[in-house]
Order: C-alpha cells, then sequence, then structure tokens
C-alpha cells in the first residue's frame, strides 16, 4: 500500500517524482567535496549519516544552467542496488500518494528530449509530476562499464 | 524458507573451514609427495589428511553440498586403505587426491560466491574408485605389543615394524601430569612437541587413574621411536618420571612387560588423542567482516576525536583555560591507539600461512613447463593484516608464476650455464621499520633482457627503475607467444596497482642478466588507517599518503623555471602550464602545479612542494599551503560516479566533511597522457 508514495521535489520549473521506496531520506545541502576528473554533472561528495556519497546536481544533469543555492536546496539519497547516491534538488518538500494508474506514459517528444531521465507524468489536483529514472540519474550505465 | 535462511548463516563458516582444510589436505599430500621421493612414509600426515577429507564431508553434508560430499568420501576411501597399509600412498593416488582437492575447493569456492556448484564429477570418483582397488602392499605385521593390541591401528603397527627393520629403539613412556610440571611449563602438548621433536610419537593414549581417595588423575601413555638415549627421553618427557624403559623392538613382549600396566581405559575416554590436541592455545575463529566491524567502529571513534580536538581549540581560541580537556583528550588519543594496535593483532595472519598457496601453485607450474623449479618460503615469524594479505597474494601469484614461466631456463640450458637443474624461486618477508614487510620475489633465472625490452619499448633503458617502468606498463609483454600459464601480458601492471595503489606501498625490480632478478614489494602491514600529510589546494583539503612524500619544501620564485610551452591545437592551455623545473641540491627537478593539474587553480601563488620519487625520479608538487600530518582512516571509493584515476580514497578529517586522499604517481601519469596526446 506504500507503493504510491512519491517523494516530490522540484528542478528548474518542474515538479518531479521517486518512489518514496528508493529514497532513503533527505539532507539539506551545505557543500560538497568537488571531484577532479568526475562527471560535470556530480556535484562532489558528501557525509551522510557516516557516510560518504556521490552527489548528482540535477540542474546539470536536465541541462539547466546554474542558480545561485539556496536554503531550499535539498539532497535525497537514494539507493539503487547496493549504491547510495545523492540527487541535489532544488527543493523538496511533499510526499504525496500517486496511485500507479495515474501514472501514463509521457508524450514522444518530452521523452525523446528527456534523454530518458522522465518515464511517466501524473496529474495530481491540477500539477503535473515527472517521474524520473533513478539509477538512470545517477549513470547506473557507468556501473556496467 | 526459513531453511534456506539458516543455511546461508553458515556459508560464512563453511567456507572459512572448508578452505582452510582443503589447504591443509593439499599440504599432507604435498608432504606425502616428498616422502614418496625419499622411499619413507608419513602415517600421521596420512591420518591428518584423512580427518580433514572426513570433516570436509561431514561439513559439506551438513550444507547439503552433495557434490563435495561425494568427492570427499572417495578420497577418505581411498585414505584409508593408505593408512591401513601403513601411510603408503602411491605417486598417482597423491596425484589425483591432489586433482580431487582441487575439484572440492572450486566447489567451496562457488558456495562462497553463491554460484551454481558444478555435479559430481563421475569420472574423477571412479579414478578414484580404481586407485583403491589396486593391492596395496601391505607387509604382515608380527609383532603387537601386548597390552596395545587394539589401540594400535595397522599403520602405527607398521611404523614400529619399521622401527624394528631399521634398528631404532621403540619407547613406552608415560607421562603424568602434576601441579609441579604445570608450574615449570610442561604439560602433555610441551612433552607431545618435545618428544615429537626427538623421535616419532607413535601414539599417545590417556588413562584415567584413580587416587588416594575420591580423586582421579590421569596419565599418558605414549609409544615413541626414537635413537635418543633413555636419559634424555627421560629428561624431554620431565625427570621426575620413572615409567621410561628402553625398548628394542625386537622384543615385542618387552614393550608389552612395561607398556600399559593394565589399568583399564576410562570409560567414555575418547578415541585417538583427539582431546590431547584440544590442549594449547585457545583460537577462535571469527569471520573477517566482522574485525572489519570493530574496525569501522573504532573509525567513528577516531573521527569524533579529531572533532572534539577541533572544538577543544575552538575553545581556547576564545581564551578559556583547555589544560585539563587537552591532557583527557590526550589520555584518550593514546588509548585509542593501544584500541587499535589490539584490534589489529586480531586481524593478523602469518606471512608463511599466506605464501602457503605458492607451494601449489609451483608444483602445477613446474609439471605443465616441464622445468625442474623448487620454490624456497622464507617468513619467519612476519605477521600482516589480513585485509593486505588478500590483496597481496595475487601480485605475488603474478610474480611466482613468472618467474617460473619466463625467468627459469630450460635444465639443459640452465646446466650448460653451470647452474644446478633445478631453478630456485625464493619468496621472503622481512619485517621493515614498524609499519612496513618487505616481501622479496627473487628467481635464479635468466634475467631480464633490458637491451631487448628496449628495443620492443623503441626507448633506451638505462637502469633497473626505467625498466621497471617499462615493464608495469598496462599490457605489455616480453612475450610474443601467449602461453598458457602467463597468458598474453606479463601482468606486471597488475603488481604495480595492487603495491602501489591499492596498499600505498613500493614495488622495486633488481635483474642480472644470467643471474635472476628479484622483485621486491614494501607494503605497510595494515591499510586501515594510514599516517598522511593533509595540505591545501585551491579551496579543498587533501591529504596523501606521508609514506610517499620524501621532503617538503618551500617554494619561492627564484628557484623555479617555467620553460617554454608554445600553445598546441588541440590541447589545453592549463595542460601546458603545470610543469615547470625546480633546483634542488643541485638537481633540476620538475614542478608540477597540482591546482593545474586537477582544474582547482585558486591563482594564489603555491608555497609548498611535496617531493615523490616516481620509478626512482624525484617529482615534486606544489601546494598552496600545508595543514598538518596525522593518522587518519580511509575508506576506498567504490562508486562508479566518482571512480577517478589520482583519486584513491576519502577519509575525514574532523570537519565532518569528506577530505579526498590522492595518488600523485598516478595524477602524473595522467598528466603525461594528457600532454602526450
Amino acid at each position: 500500500m506504500t507503493n504510491d508514495l512519491h517523494v516530490t521535489f522540484r528542478v528548474g520549473t518542474a515538479s518531479y517524482a521517486v518512489p518514496a521506496a528508493q529514497v532513503l531520506h533527505l539532507e539539506s545541502f551545505e557543500n560538497a567535496t568537488l571531484v577532479p576528473g568526475a562527471p560535470a554533472y556530480v556535484a562532489g561528495l558528501v557525509q551522510v549519516r557516516g557516510r560518504v556519497v556521490p552527489v548528482v546536481d540535477l540542474r546539470v544533469r536536465f541541462g539547466l544552467p546554474p542558480v545561485e543555492r539556496t536554503i531550499d536546496n535539498r539532497v535525497l539519497v537514494v539507493q539503487v542496488g547496493t549504491r547510495v547516491a545523492g540527487l541535489l534538488v532544488d527543493s523538496a518538500r511533499e510526499v504525496l500518494r500517486i496511485d500507479e494508474t495515474s501514472f501514463e506514459k509521457p508524450p514522444e517528444m518530452i521523452e525523446r528530449q528527456s534523454a530518458g531521465f522522465v518515464t511517466a507524468v501524473a496529474t495530481v489536483t491540477k500539477r503535473l509530476f515527472l517521474l524520473v529514472d533513478v539509477p538512470r540519474l545517477i549513470g547506473e550505465e557507468l556501473a556496467h562499464g | 524458507m526459513s531453511e534456506r535462511v539458516d543455511l546461508q548463516e553458515f556459508v560464512g563458516a563453511f567456507v572459512a573451514e572448508a578452505e582452510e582444510l582443503a589447504a591443509a589436505a593439499n599440504l599432507s599430500l604435498l608432504e606425502i609427495e616428498v616422502a614418496n621421493t625419499e622411499g619413507t612414509t608419513r602415517p600421521r600426515i596420512v591420518r591428518d589428511l584423512f580427518r580433514a577429507l572426513h570433516t570436509i564431508k561431514g561439513l559439506a553434508g551438513m550444507m547439503g553440498v552433495e557434490p563435495i560430499v561425494e568427492i570427499a568420501h572417495a578420497l577418505e576411501t581411498l585414505i584409508r586403505s593408505a593408512d591401513r597399509a601403513g601411510g603408503l600412498l602411491s605417486p598417482k593416488a597423491v596425484e589425483i587426491a591432489l586433482q580431487g582437492i582441487g575439484e572440492i575447493s572450486e566447489r567451496v569456492q562457488a558456495v562462497a560466491e553463491r554460484r551454481q556448484v558444478a555435479g559430481i564429477p563421475v569420472q574423477l570418483i571412479a579414478t578414484i574408485a580404481s586407485i583403491d582397488a589396486e593391492p596395496a602392499a601391505t607387509r604382515l605385521i608380527k609383532k603387537i605389543p601386548s597390552g596395545w593390541e587394539g589401540r594400535l591401528t595397522v599403520g602405527e603397527l607398521q611404523q614400529l615394524d619399521h622401527a624394528h627393520d631399521t634398528a631404532i629403539p621403540v619407547w613406552a613412556v608415560t607421562f603424568m601430569p602434576s601441579a609441579s610440571n604445570v608450574t615449570r611449563g610442561i604439560t602433555i602438548a610441551s612433552v607431545r612437541r618435545d618428544l615429537a621433536a626427538i623421535g616419532e610419537l607413535v601414539r599417545v593414549f590417556p588413562r584415567a587413574l584413580a587416587g588416594p581417595g575420591d580423586a582421579t588423575g590421569v596419565a599418558f601413555d605414549m609409544l615413541l621411536i626414537s635413537k635418543a638415549s633413555r636419559d634424555v627421553i627421560a629428561a624431554t618427557a620431565a625427570t621426575e618420571l620413572v615409567d621410561i624403559v628402553a625398548v628394542v623392538a625386537h622384543s615385542a613382549a618387552a614393550v608389552a612387560e612395561i607398556a600399559a600396566s593394565g589399568a583399564p581405559d576410562a570409560p567414555g575416554a575418547p578415541d585417538r588423542d583427539d582431546h590431547v590436541t584440544a590442549i594449547g592455545r585457545a583460537v577462535v575463529r571469527v569471520d573477517l567482516s566482522r574485525l572489519d566491524e570493530l574496525q569501522e567502529q573504532l573509525s567513528l571513534l577516531i573521527v569524533s576525536r579529531f572533532r572534539l580536538e577541533h572544538e577543544i581549540a575552538a575553545i581556547a581560541k576564545l581564551g578559556h583555560d583547555v589544560r585539563r580537556l587537552r591532557e583527557i583528550a590526550q589520555l584518550q588519543g593514546r588509548q585509542l591507539r593501544d584500541l587499535r594496535r589490539a584490534i589489529l593483532r586480531a586481524r593478523m595472519v602469518r606471512v608463511a600461512d599466506v605464501l602457503e598457496p605458492l607451494n601449489l601453485l609451483v608444483r602445477g607450474l613446474a609439471r605443465s613447463t616441464r622445468r625442474p623449479v623448487q620454490l624456497v618460503l622464507e617468513a619467519g615469524d612476519t605477521e600482516l593484516d589480513k585485509a593486505v594479505a588478500d590483496r597481496l597474494l595475487p601480485a605475488l601469484i603474478h610474480l611466482v608464476r613468472n618467474a617460473v614461466d619466463h625467468a627459469i631456463e630450460a635444465p639443459e640450458e640452465r646446466a650448460a650455464a653451470g647452474k644446478p637443474t633445478t631453478g630456485t624461486v625464493r619468496v621472503s618477508c622481512v619485517a621493515v621499520a614498524a609499519n612496513h614487510i618487505e616481501l622479496v620475489v627473487r628467481d635464479d633465472g635468466q634475467g631480464i633482457d633490458r637491451d631487448a625490452i628496449a628495443r620492443r619499448a623503441k626507448r633506451p633503458i638505462a637502469s633497473d627503475a626505467e625498466l621497471l617502468e617499462v615493464l608495469t606498463r598496462p599490457g605489455f609483454s616480453t612475450r610474443e607467444v601467449a602461453t598458457t600459464t602467463s597468458g598474453r601480458g606479463l601482468g606486471m601492471d597488475i603488481v604495480q596497482r595492487v603495491a602501489v595503489a591499492e596498499l600505498g606501498g613500493e614495488l622495486a625490480l633488481q635483474t642480472t642478466l644470467g643471474a635472476g632478478t628479484a622483485f621486491t614489494l614494501r607494503v605497510p602491514i595494515t591499510i586501515a588507517v594510514m599516517d598522511v600529510f593533509s595540505f591545501q589546494c585551491g579551496a579543498q583539503c587533501f591529504v596523501v599518503p606521508a609514506s610517499l612524500v620524501e621532503e617538503i619544501f618551500e617554494v619561492s620564485a627564484e628557484t623555479v623555471s617555467v620553460g617554454p610551452s608554445p600553445p598546441r591545437p588541440g590541447a589545453g592551455a592549463s595542460t601546458n602550464s603545470a610543469v615547470s623545473l625546480f633546483e634542488h641540491r643541485g638537481q633540476a627537478i620538475p614542478l608540477l602545479s597540482l591546482g593545474a593539474l586537477l582544474e582547482i587553480d585558486s591563482g594564489a601563488r603555491a608555497r609548498k612542494a611535496l617531493v615523490i620519487r616516481r620509478n626512482g625520479q624525484p617529482m615534486a608538487f606544489s601546494v598552496d599551503r600545508m595543514i598538518g600530518r596525522q593518522e587518519v582512516v580511509v575508506r576506498s571509493i567504490d562508486d562508479p560516479l566518482v571512480t577517478v584515476p589520482g583519486i584513491t580514497g576519502t577519509t575525514d578529517l574532523g570537519d565532518g566533511r569528506p577530505t579526498l586522499m590522492l595518488d600523485l604517481n598516478e595524477l602524473a601519469s595522467v598528466y603525461r597522457d594528457r600532454v602526450a596526446s
């Protein structure tokens, strides 16, 4: 029954959702240790509850221009298999119940333009949420060579 | 469901135990092989082997790994008949038994990795059975010392028989433990050990003694084959005892006379001497992951101690008196160090045990290359962290394999060169400094032909250090022909990676054409806690292993020369200006700007330079500011997002943020490649 719980967040002008089951916790974001040589969308390393975790800057990942960081910035700590990574987002507040059936395949043009990061679209009380592919966001393809 | 979960819990213990037993079985077989070549037998070793196989069978049965049960059972049958034949195991049987153990190990590995376990090797089991059916060369035993009938196995009786044939006396010795003995450190364990050192201890048999009143004691009857004099044996088994009588095996009756004085065996007394072997050091087997857990907890403690120091410094800055706090913090620091040492000791394994598998390796290689090679292991009592040992072994296997496959010449060639036809590979290990060991893999083969390598590498090679650099290039091979043993490449890049990048150690090479080659690996005995230099570069802090840094000095504008770096098409601007020359003690040293290398240059003028030695040559890296030297806990970086050449791990300097640990050697390589492309 908890399967339809989603953590929602904003990056740029859009709202996104990830299944709550993939999110370990939310953290505020102050600063990350830069890792020279890592992909540009890697904001760096942060230490979360004794664990060193790489953070993916979703603004960069989504091809948006950089903006001044604010106190609303959040890191969604997500787990994919044995990997734990952070997603740096503009803001994240709500945990919403979004029924599975309300997700629809995104329009083809959106799907293409988003490079596969968006897998579905849902409308909840007239608000639009884009469901993102977390393994893809954290570069699951890197893990398999 | 629940049953499967329960079994999963035992997998670790099963794998550890089975691996250990298989390794012990292999060793026993090798020893039997040596005995075979000497024309002697080792009944005790055969019995050890039997026990190992029997235990493996039991464990595998418990885990439900049927193929292992079947193989172990077949081998057990084979070994049992060898035991009956007085420890006689034909070379062919040894061969097939080694194969069988190999099959067992492979399946244990599959269990460990949760892979599908290969089925029952029917062919192998049939072969084992056919050997077992061959008539064993059993001799008839006629002289059974009375009192020992039924207490000795056929194998043990054959030992007595053999002693008789070679006119070595058999002694009946009875040892009675007493309080006064214990205070002198004499126990049955020590007596057994000492007697075994002066002769062949056939059997130890515990026997209950009725004492005055209700008191009961225990005595140990022993049969010893030894050329030592009566006095020596008496002294060895503690002089108080008078139950020692020399017996020449001819007169079996004499054995009977003096041996067991008719005292009945204690009810339920253990068969054989199993309970005697239990006396000795208490050993607990612990899964390595539990020690890791302990160490992880310690790491957290060390990190919080850094935090504490930070806070104390902050309070001191406000003008408060922090002397008492500092004292306590210092005391705690010492306690943490002691704790760390204690945990480290628990993780230590004997290097001799780590090197053991090399025996099997060389044996197999000698066979496949058809070159007589002997392996000499000299590890003494040195110890190292299990985690280091696990990383080190693949590197050592590479080196030993290369030595046999590429260095040791064919026997005719060796004879022509005036060398013994049997090649020698020597692996020795000594402790150097407090926290390092040095492992040397030395062969007496043909040496490495520097000129030939230079031709292949298309560059001149002036020293062993340069030679090593060429050899450790990924994919470099001295052999055009791929052989089954070493494959296509020499794998030296792997050895280098293990020694330098994974363990923060050093690799060195020394070779003499025609005389042999020695590779020296100098590695820390543990890798969890590292001594590092911390420094600032750009806006960030970094650390490097202190062991790699030869020197730190001031950089002043007068001593640095930035050479010409005309713009080149396609090359980034920063790569061109990243390197300059630096005069130090009359030597020109390349000085790399770390900020430029990492592309985090703050524009601030670098003030310090760290000097490292790369392939024997000094090389300096400029940094903005040194912070200090400290012991830190290093975590490896394993997420693919941040797996970047030159960055080997992270640590926490007390600010709660990850600090990157750099591999300056690798950064230099990255830079060189960037410039070269």
